[in-house]
C-alpha cells in the first residue's frame, strides 16, 4: 500500500483517481474538497503513475513492512 | 446504471501497449475507433508505469544484427513454439516503423546524443535489447489515441464478445464507477488485454504483488476461446527472478549490464551450470535458481559489485525506467548496489509466452487474424506478440488488418444492438445476492491448486486432479457476492483465471514432453522431443467441452 497522500499540497484534481490501473484510488469529501485516498490498499501495484502524474508532487512512497523485510 | 449501445468500426478491447498501437494503426487507415480499458489508457497496462527495454535487430553492420540473426536466436530459444513466418510479418515487416513510432510520439528510443543503447542478455548472440527511458511512453501513447479522435472508454470492463454465426460482431461490458452497461457493435475487434496474472500462488505473499500487470487476467483469451476462436502455447508456465520482496522488473537490465547470480554458499551458480553462464536464457536461469534454492542454497542475490562506475551509474540512474518506484524499494530496503548482492528469488507463476519472443493466447495468423472472422488480437493476449516490441509492432499490425477488415463489411442488420434487463441482471447478479465468497477467496484457492497441480514440476496425475479441483471450484462460481462494482470487476477477473487454469491443465496434459524447462516441465516425460512435439498445442471449445489438436512448426 505505498501511495500516501499529502492532503495539505493536494488541489482536489482527481487525477490520481483517474488514472490509477488498479482502481484503488477514490475520493472521499474533505470540507468543500475532494482528496484523495487509498480504498484498495492491497491491490495497489506500486507502479508509481500516481506519483509521477500528480501536478503538486503531493503523493511519496512508502513500502510496507513486508516487503521491505521478507 | 444506463445501457449504452455504441457502434464502430473497430472496438479494441485492452488499452495497454499493444491497444494503444492497434488504435493508432486503425484510426490512421480511417477506422472510427473505440478503445476500452479497466484502467485509464495513459497509465493502463503492463508499461502503465514505465518501460526501459525494446527488442530489436538494427542492421548496423554486425553479422548478428541482422532478421536471419534474430530468427536463428528464435529457433534457438524458441524451437517449437512459434512460426517464422507469422513472426516475421507480424514483428519484422512492421519492426522500423515502430521504432520511428516511439518517436513521432515523443518518446524515442534513442539516447539524447540520438544514439542506441544496446544490451544483451537471456541467450541472445548480441545486444538486442534497447535501454530507454520509457516513464511517459503510456501518458504519450494515451495522448496520441485521443488525438486521432478513437473513442476512449477510461474504467469500462468487457466481459463478453457478441458474435452472429460464427463471427465477432462486438461486446458488451460495463462502467466500474457509474454501472452503465455497454453494448458495442463493431465490424471488427482486436483482443489486447495481456497475458494472465493472478494464477499461481505467490512467494511475496500478496496476490498484486506481480511482474506483470495484476489486473491483465486472461479475460480478452477467455472470451475469445468462448466465442470459438483458437489459443496455443497456453501449457506454458513463465517465470522470471525479481527482487525478494517486491516483484518489479529490472532483472533484464541488472544482467545486461553483467550481473552475476549469486547462491547463500557463496557461488556463482549460472557459471558453473550454463555455457552462456548468467546471460542464458530466462527460463534456464528460472531452472537452476528453482534447484539451488530446493537444494537449500538459498538465499540467492545478483552481484552488482564489480560493475564500473560507469556501468553501475547508468544502471542506478534507469531503474526506475521500468519500475518507477523500484530505486524507492531498494533505498528503503537498504540495498545497494556497489557494496552488498542484491536478494533476489523467483517470481510468481504467470501464464505468459515461452520466451521474449514467441508467445501465448489467441491463434493468429500472419495478418493477426485469430480463428474466427471479425477477430483480431496482438500483444501478450496472442500467440506470435511477446513483451515490448512484439506489443508496439504487432498491435499495429492488427490495428492495420482490423480497419481493412472492417472496411470490406457492410453493417449487418443481424446484430443484437441491445440487451434485455433480464440479460444484464444476469451479469450484475453478484452485486445482489445477499450473501456469498468474497472474490479473494475463490481465487486464493485457484492459486494453491494451480500451484501444486500446475507449477513447475508436472505429472500426469497430479494434472487430472488438479483440473477436476478447478472444476469443483468452478461449480460455486456463481455463488460470489460483490459489495461494489469494483469487487464485481474482481469476480470476472476470477472467473477469467479460473477459465485460463483449466486450460493450461488440460494443454499440460496434451503435451507428453517437456519443453523451455520449467515453463512446461513434465516429470514423466522430461525429455524435449522434437520428432514429435516440436509445435504448438492449439486448444479450442467444443460445445462445452476443449479439443486439443497439435500443429506442427517447421
Amino acid at each position: 500500500m505505498p501511495p500516501i497522500f499529502d492532503d495539505n499540497a493536494c488541489s482536489g484534481c482527481g487525477l490520481c483517481d483517474s488514472i490509477c490501473p488498479a482502481d484503488a484510488i477514490y475520493l472521499k469529501s474533505d470540507g468543500d474538497r475532494k482528496i484523495p485516498y487509498l480504498k484498495y490498499p492491497d491491490e495497489c501495484w506500486h507502479c508509481g503513475s500516481c506519483r509521477q502524474d500528480c501536478p503538486e508532487a503531493a503523493i511519496s512512497i512508502q513500502f510496507p513492512p513486508d516487503m521491505l523485510n521478507i | 446504471m444506463e445501457m449504452i449501445p455504441l457502434s464502430t468500426d473497430v472496438l479494441i478491447i485492452g488499452g495497454g501497449l499493444a491497444g494503444t498501437n492497434a488504435a493508432m494503426a486503425a484510426a490512421e487507415k480511417g477506422a472510427k475507433v473505440i478503445i476500452t480499458d479497466k484502467g485509464n489508457i495513459d497509465r493502463s497496462g503492463d508499461i502503465g508505469g514505465g518501460v526501459d527495454h525494446f527488442m530489436a535487430y538494427l542492421n548496423e553492420g554486425q553479422k548478428w544484427d541482422t532478421q536471419e540473426a534474430f530468427l536463428g536466436y528464435v529457433d534457438k530459444v524458441g524451437r517449437g513454439t512459434g512460426h517464422f513466418s507469422i513472426i516475421e510479418s507480424v514483428y519484422c515487416a512492421e519492426l522500423p516503423d515502430a521504432i520511428d513510432r516511439m518517436a513521432r510520439i515523443g518518446n524515442p528510443l534513442t539516447q539524447t546524443d540520438g544514439s542506441f543503447y544496446r544490451t544483451s542478455s537471456m541467450g541472445q548472440p548480441g545486444t538486442y535489447w534497447i535501454n530507454f527511458n520509457g516513464k511517459r511512453l503510456k501518458p504519450r501513447l494515451g495522448r496520441a489515441v485521443r488525438q486521432l479522435g478513437c473513442t476512449v472508454l477510461d474504467k469500462v470492463m468487457m466481459v463478453d464478445l457478441l458474435t452472429h454465426e460464427g463471427a465477432v460482431v462486438g461486446g458488451i461490458g460495463f462502467h466500474i464507477r457509474s454501472g452503465d452497461f455497454y453494448v458495442i457493435q463493431s465490424k471488427a475487434a482486436i483482443i489486447a488485454t495481456g497475458n494472465t496474472n493472478r494464477l499461481y500462488e505467490n512467494p511475496r505473499i500478496n496476490p498484486f504483488n506481480t511482474w506483470l500487470c495484476p489486473f491483465d487476467t486472461g479475460d480478452g483469451q477467455i472470451m475469445a476461446l468462448n466465442a470459438g476462436a483458437a489459443l496455443t502455447n497456453m501449457e506454458y508456465m513463465r517465470m522470471t527472478l525479481l527482487p525478494k520482496g517486491f516483484a518489479a522488473p529490472g532483472f533484464n537490465a541488472l544482467v545486461g549490464m553483467g550481473g552475476r547470480f549469486l547462491n547463500g554458499l557463496g557461488e556463482y551458480y549460472m557459471e558453473k551450470n550454463h555455457a552462456m553462464g548468467n546471460r542464458a536464457p530466462r527460463y534456464d536461469v528460472v531452472f537452476h535458481t528453482l534447484e539451488e534454492i530446493r537444494k537449500g542454497h538459498g538465499p540467492i542475490y545478483i552481484d552488482c559489485r564489480h560493475l564500473n562506475d560507469e556501468d553501475l551509474n547508468h544502471l542506478k540512474s534507469s531503474l526506475g525506467y521500468d519500475k518507477d518506484t523500484l530505486p524507492d524499494y531498494f533505498e528503503q530496503r537498504g540495498e545497494d548496489l556497489r557494496s552488498r548482492p542484491v536478494e533476489i528469488t523467483v517470481s510468481e507463476g504467470m501464464q505468459a509466452g515461452p520466451t521474449e519472443v514467441t508467445g501465448s493466447g489467441i491463434k493468429i495468423d500472419r495478418n493477426s487474424a485469430s480463428t474466427i472472422p471479425g477477430l483480431f488480437a496482438s500483444g501478450d493476449a496472442c500467440d506470435h506478440n511477446r513483451c515490448v516490441h512484439g506489443a508496439v509492432a504487432g498491435g499495429y499490425k492488427a490495428g492495420k488488418s482490423a480497419a481493412a477488415f472492417a472496411s470490406g463489411i457492410k453493417h449487418a442488420d443481424s446484430a443484437p444492438k441491445s440487451m434485455t434487463r433480464e440479460e444484464i441482471d444476469r451479469f450484475t447478479a453478484p452485486l445482489y445476492r445477499p450473501s456469498g465468497y468474497p472474490y479473494r477467496q475463490i481465487e486464493d484457492a485457484i492459486r494453491k491448486i494451480m500451484a501444486e497441480h500446475v507449477g513447475p514440476m508436472r505429472t500426469a496425475h497430479a494434472l487430472k486432479a488438479g483440473m477436476e479441483k478447478l472444476e469443483g471450484i468452478e461449480r460455486h462460481l456463481d455463488e460470489m457476492k460483490a459489495n461494489d462494482l469494483h469487487e464485481l470487476m474482481r469476480t470476472y477477473e476470477t472467473r477469467s483465471i479460473l477459465s485460463v487454469g483449466k486450460v493450461m491443465a488440460t494443454t499440460a496434459l496434451f503435451r507428453t514432453e517437456s519443453r523451455n524447462k520449467p515453463y512446461h516441465h513434465r516429470l514423466d516425460f522430461p525429455d524435449t522431443d522434437n520428432t514429435h512435439w516440436c509445435g504448438l498445442v492449439v486448444i479450442q471449445k467444443k460445445g462445452d467441452e476443449f479439443s486439443c489438436t497439435f500443429e506442427a512448426v517447421s
